[in-house]
């Protein structure tokens, strides 16, 4: 029980002789020569992470977890006694076809917003680190605004540049490109235009913490590999490819985990432009589909289990993969 | 010639980057200037690009309304709280998990990751029990707890990235010029995670500073509200929402963030060769 | 539901005063009269105490809320009254959680009425039967008294109610000939001559500001054709808006939606005064305060929001004069001349919550906030008091005339245990945008009425 062995698994450039070379990425292969220690010394570290989520988060998951098998609304909360019921809220969820509509329209929303945040979060990473500093700073200003600003100062500011009547948006397509038609356009009405509208705000929103979060592990990457690599002749994709991406690969796979979580449950931006006009029932998402639950606490707690193997199956080739590794 | 093309495209780069920044803060800019117009120019059929004879007794207003002060102090104390409580738990995690092997290293790791997957929604309800039973409803300590907790998995795997890409035999060879574990371990790996924990340190800022949910259940007492109660607070200030003012609000409101960046920016900097020629 | 609710409560109460009352006596008297305020609440016996007063939003105006502390602490000796402002829109979160802790609990809360059937059927609320006929009996407002009660007992009272009216711009009516109607099928004809006229000459120019999820305002074409938004039957509850009534209201919004306004179909009630500044309406329907926020340009005297100088107080003054003098205000007709429409009535109501430690003290606070002074201050703020006895003290300016007038007719939301849901499912704002956007109001109407029996069931 409390082996510390030291780590099979060995840096590429020197190859010390204490066991077969294991098929590692790169990045992670530096920090994979563990320390001989006594054992209590490094669980002691993960204490008071573990108390303050046990505490914070995983004592009230579980509650979440336990009422989803009872019948718990509000009338519980007040003391009437929570009657359990088994599956009965999940079957009840399941047997809906509006809860699959649903589930398939936040799948493929969340497909697309993470693919263009990441994307293009990606790309102005890239951009930070090759720009000089008072771009730079510019640049980086100009995102946390964005990231910073309390949300309901941004979502009412984005639902009157959408506006029909008085928005910007409107008004620059029909005064400034002369589209007539765009005049009074009503952006919300439709699905498809409301879903345009929503990724806008949400990838304008998310963008910068994962723009964020690669810039600091690009900051990583030691400028003499890169030059050496272009000594190498390798192109600027290749180098990209070859030795940029293997070293950032842990931070952007957790940035890529949550953006594909929190894009997956959005709420507030969906709900806002709900609240300003779109048509309900044609454009809840998961995240406003729970909300509308209200106060029956185990129907939202079972539609958070629903979500919860929704994410792990949408996220499984990269739990497997960390699994794999974490096993060395 | 190459050395100029190289400073041309740094150049092109640099337009770039600007004219997106300016982009990307439009939005930021329409709020600022809609601080500043008269309430029967916020929205009209033409739309007022430049709030030419504005005025700034909005942002005085919010200046001088004595709870915004006292909500200041109870957010800059969440926050504070908050941040030095997480980055300092999440280092010490990061460091267990990248740095030794011991059993049980993997279930923390799944626990760490698969506790962020799980929607949230109903938690609030357990969430308040938890806090109400320990008498931490009102209290900034409890809201830190479950700030705290909340950006944990993530503060934790993001340096734990960071501490992986420090290669050992940096330290190592720290070791062989005479220093300590523990002190090759500070002078040399930890300034290399400047910039993963300025990250981190952004994020976790962000989430106490703006958070809103877990304050409003929490926080009930109007003299403990939390910046984000504040500004709602504002909204319903009048029984027409006074745009201006919330406005203006949220300007001030976002003035720390960028204050906090400026402050840490400098950390955001390429360490590792700095590292290695020291190390 | 009650049944099985009331008695296993009444033990626990009762445990818990014992409780109290024992630990009051070995605390001794300081401790419970003590009141430093900064402690919070105050945990002492019912004698004397600190007890809390939620009030939402801005609506009860500062002078009342002294008049409360003031007159509660001279009928209490030793104990005071904290009143906290809470907002709107996170409340019902506030109220799932701080209404179950002993210690956290508010005594007094104020509910929106659409937010109290939810709150009262799950018991969290003390029953207040026995204070009913002493605080005004069956003068208080009926609907509100409904959308408190379950199975007889009356566990939310009426605070106030505010009425909605329908202001005009005199000079657009003069302009286009119009005037003003006095049935409600006049009103749209109105709205669809007005928009015709365009008296403005503006670019999009609407009769009646009614945008497609403004159910708020296009629900009283239904209430006061007879229609409903669900009906009782016998235990279950069902979506009511395919019925006749529902139907002939229903097509007067429509023809509004089609020819009377050019309100988006994507924009809910919120502002309508904006294209009313903007000259963009004729008329728009709200809450009588909306005349705060009347601002037309021609009026507008350029005052700094911060600027309290006595000159600036004039000049606002005069400009809140000059806009008042250009802006009619009507209640919305009913169907015969003199009649007024049956609009829905926002408002809200009071309540004791359950787990609260000083019930003695809350309900003295009820008695005073039921009292014929402070009915009357409410009355004069423009608020229509829960006894309509005092609604004479409101005043005879047209204002306050169009705010009665609409009060006396005015219709809640059905006080079924789960209308939270329809709220929460916003089915009646999609169902209105289909109206807008020319769906049948036969077929919107009856997928509408399946969802809102789905969610009452």
């Amino acid at each position: 029980m409390s082996l510390t062995r030291p780590d099979a698994a060995v840096p590429a450039p020197a190859v010390p002789p204490t066991g077969p070379p294991l098929p590692v990425p790169a990045a992670t292969r530096p920090a994979r020569r563990r320390r001989r220690l006594p054992t209590l010394g490094p669980r002691l570290l993960l204490v008071p992470a573990l108390v303050a989520i046990a505490v914070g988060l995983g004592y009230p998951l579980v509650r979440q977890l336990v009422l989803s098998f009872q019948e718990y609304g509000l009338a519980q909360q007040f003391g009437r006694p929570a009657e359990w019921v088994g599956l009965q809220n999940y079957r009840t969820l399941l047997s809906d076809p509006y809860v699959w509509t649903v589930i398939g329209r936040s799948v493929a929303f969340c497909a697309v917003n993470a693919a263009v945040t990441m994307v293009l979060g990606g790309a102005l990473a890239l951009l930070l680190h090759r720009v000089a500093r008072p771009a730079r700073l510019v640049l980086q200003i100009s995102l946390l605004l964005a990231w910073g600003t309390p949300v309901l100062a941004t979502t009412t500011v984005w639902q009157w540049l959408f506006d029909s009547r008085y928005g910007v948006v409107n008004w620059v397509l029909a005064e400034g490109l002369g589209l007539e038609g765009m005049r009074g356009h009503s952006w919300l009405i439709e699905p498809l235009s409301f879903y345009l509208v929503a990724t806008v705000i949400v990838v304008w929103m998310s963008v910068p913490f994962v723009t964020f979060s690669l810039y600091a592990a690009l900051l990583q990457v030691p400028t003499e590999t890169l030059e050496a690599a272009q000594l190498d002749g390798a192109g600027a994709v290749q180098r990209l490819r070859r030795v940029v991406l293997p070293m950032i690969r842990p931070v952007l796979q957790i940035v890529t985990l949550l953006q594909v979580i929190w894009d997956l449950r959005v709420f507030t931006q969906v709900h806002v432009l709900q609240r300003a006009g779109a048509p309900t029932r044609d454009t809840n998402l998961l995240g406003t589909y729970i909300w509308s639950l209200g106060g029956e606490f185990s129907m939202a707690g079972a539609m958070a289990t629903i979500m919860l193997v929704l994410t792990l199956a949408l996220t499984a080739v990269y739990l497997r993969s960390v699994l794999r590794e974490e096993e060395l | 010639m190459t050395p100029r093309r190289g400073v041309l495209a740094g150049r092109l780069w640099g337009a770039v980057a600007v004219v997106v920044g300016l982009l990307w803060a439009f939005p930021i800019y329409w709020m600022v200037s809609s601080a500043f117009l008269p309430t029967n120019a916020l929205r009209r059929p033409d739309p007022t690009f430049f709030p030419v004879d504005g005025t700034l007794s909005n942002v005085r207003r919010v200046l001088a309304d004595p709870t915004f002060l006292a909500s200041f102090r109870v957010s800059l104390a969440v926050t504070a709280l908050t941040l030095v409580a997480a980055l300092l738990f999440a280092f010490l995690a990061a460091l267990a998990i990248s740095r030794y092997r011991f059993r049980g290293r993997r279930s923390f790791v799944l626990t760490v990751l698969v506790v962020q997957m799980i929607p949230a929604e109903a938690l609030f309800i357990s969430q308040y029990r938890t806090l109400d039973e320990w008498g931490l409803v009102n209290q900034v300590t409890g809201l830190a707890l479950v700030y705290v907790a909340a950006i944990l998995p993530f503060t934790i795997w993001m340096l734990r990235g960071f501490v992986a890409g420090v290669p050992v035999e940096l330290e190592e060879a720290a070791m062989v010029d005479g220093l300590s574990r523990t002190g090759a371990f500070f002078r040399i790996t930890f300034p290399l995670l400047a910039p993963g924990l300025v990250a981190s340190g952004v994020y976790g800022f962000l989430q106490a500073w703006n958070e809103y949910t877990l304050g409003l259940v929490v926080m009930t007492d109007p003299a403990r509200r939390t910046l984000p109660l504040w500004l709602q607070g504002l909204v319903e200030a009048n029984r027409a929402t006074d745009w201006r003012l919330v406005m203006a609000g949220s300007a001030v409101i976002a003035l720390p963030v960028i204050g906090f960046f400026l402050l840490v920016q400098h950390r955001l900097t390429s360490g590792l060769v700095a590292g290695a020629v020291k190390g | 539901m009650t049944m099985l609710r009331t008695p296993g409560r009444r033990v626990l109460a009762g445990a818990g005063v014992l409780a109290l009352l024992a630990l009051t006596a070995c605390s001794g008297d300081a401790a419970a009269e003590g009141g430093d305020g900064s402690t919070g609440r105050s945990t002492g016996g019912s004698d004397a105490a600190e007890i809390t007063l939620w009030l939402n939003g801005t609506d009860t105006p500062q002078a009342l809320r002294d008049y409360l502390t003031d007159t509660f602490a001279a009928e209490n000796p030793g104990s005071t009254l904290v009143i906290e402002e809470q907002d709107w829109s996170g409340l019902v979160p506030r109220l799932q959680t701080a209404l179950t802790s002993a210690e956290q609990t508010p005594d007094v809360v104020e509910i929106g009425n659409t937010q109290a059937p939810t709150f009262t059927y799950a018991g969290a609320f003390t029953d207040l039967t026995d204070l009913y006929e002493e605080v005004g009996g069956d003068k208080l407002l009926p609907g509100f008294v409904e959308a408190g009660s379950v199975d007889g007992s009356v566990y939310a009272l009426p605070y106030y109610s505010g009425a909605r009216a329908v202001f005009y711009r005199k000079d657009h009516f003069a302009a286009a000939g119009v005037e003003v109607p006095t049935t409600l099928a006049e009103l749209g004809d109105a709205a669809v001559a007005l928009q015709a006229a365009n008296p403005a000459g503006v670019e999009s120019y609407s009769g009646l500001w009614l945008p497609g999820q403004d159910w708020y305002n296009g629900i009283a074409w239904v209430f006061t054709h007879g229609g409903d938004l669900a009906v009782q039957d016998g235990d279950t509850w069902v979506g009511a808006l395919s019925e006749p009534e529902a139907q002939e209201g229903l097509a007067e919004v429509q023809r509004i939606f089609a020819e009377g306004t050019k309100a988006p179909k994507d924009a809910d009630s919120a502002e309508p005064w904006v294209p009313f500044n903007n000259g963009e309406a004729a008329m728009f329907s709200a809450p009588t305060w909306a005349r705060w926020s009347i601002d037309l340009p021609e009026c507008n005297k350029g005052v700094a929001p911060d600027d309290e100088s006595e000159e600036a107080t004039a000049l606002l003054a005069e400009q809140q004069a000059c806009n008042e003098e250009k802006t009619g205000v009507f209640p919305l007709p009913g169907l015969e001349p003199g009649t007024p429409a049956t609009v829905f009535a926002g408002g809200s109501n009071i309540a004791i919550p359950a787990m609260s430690q000083h019930q003695e003290l809350a309900k003295s606070l009820l008695r005073i906030m039921f009292g014929e002074e402070y009915q009357t201050m409410l009355a004069e703020n423009g608020l229509i008091p829960a006894n309509s006895d005092y609604a004479s003290a409101m005043g005879d300016d047209p204002y306050a005339t169009a705010a009665v007038d609409a009060a006396l007719g005015a219709k809640l939301t059905p006080a079924a245990e789960k209308w939270a849901d329809v709220e929460g499912d916003r089915i009646l704002e999609d169902f209105f945008q289909q109206l807008a956007s020319g769906a049948d109001p036969a077929t919107a109407a009856a997928q509408a009425d399946d969802l809102i029996t789905a969610a009452l069931g």
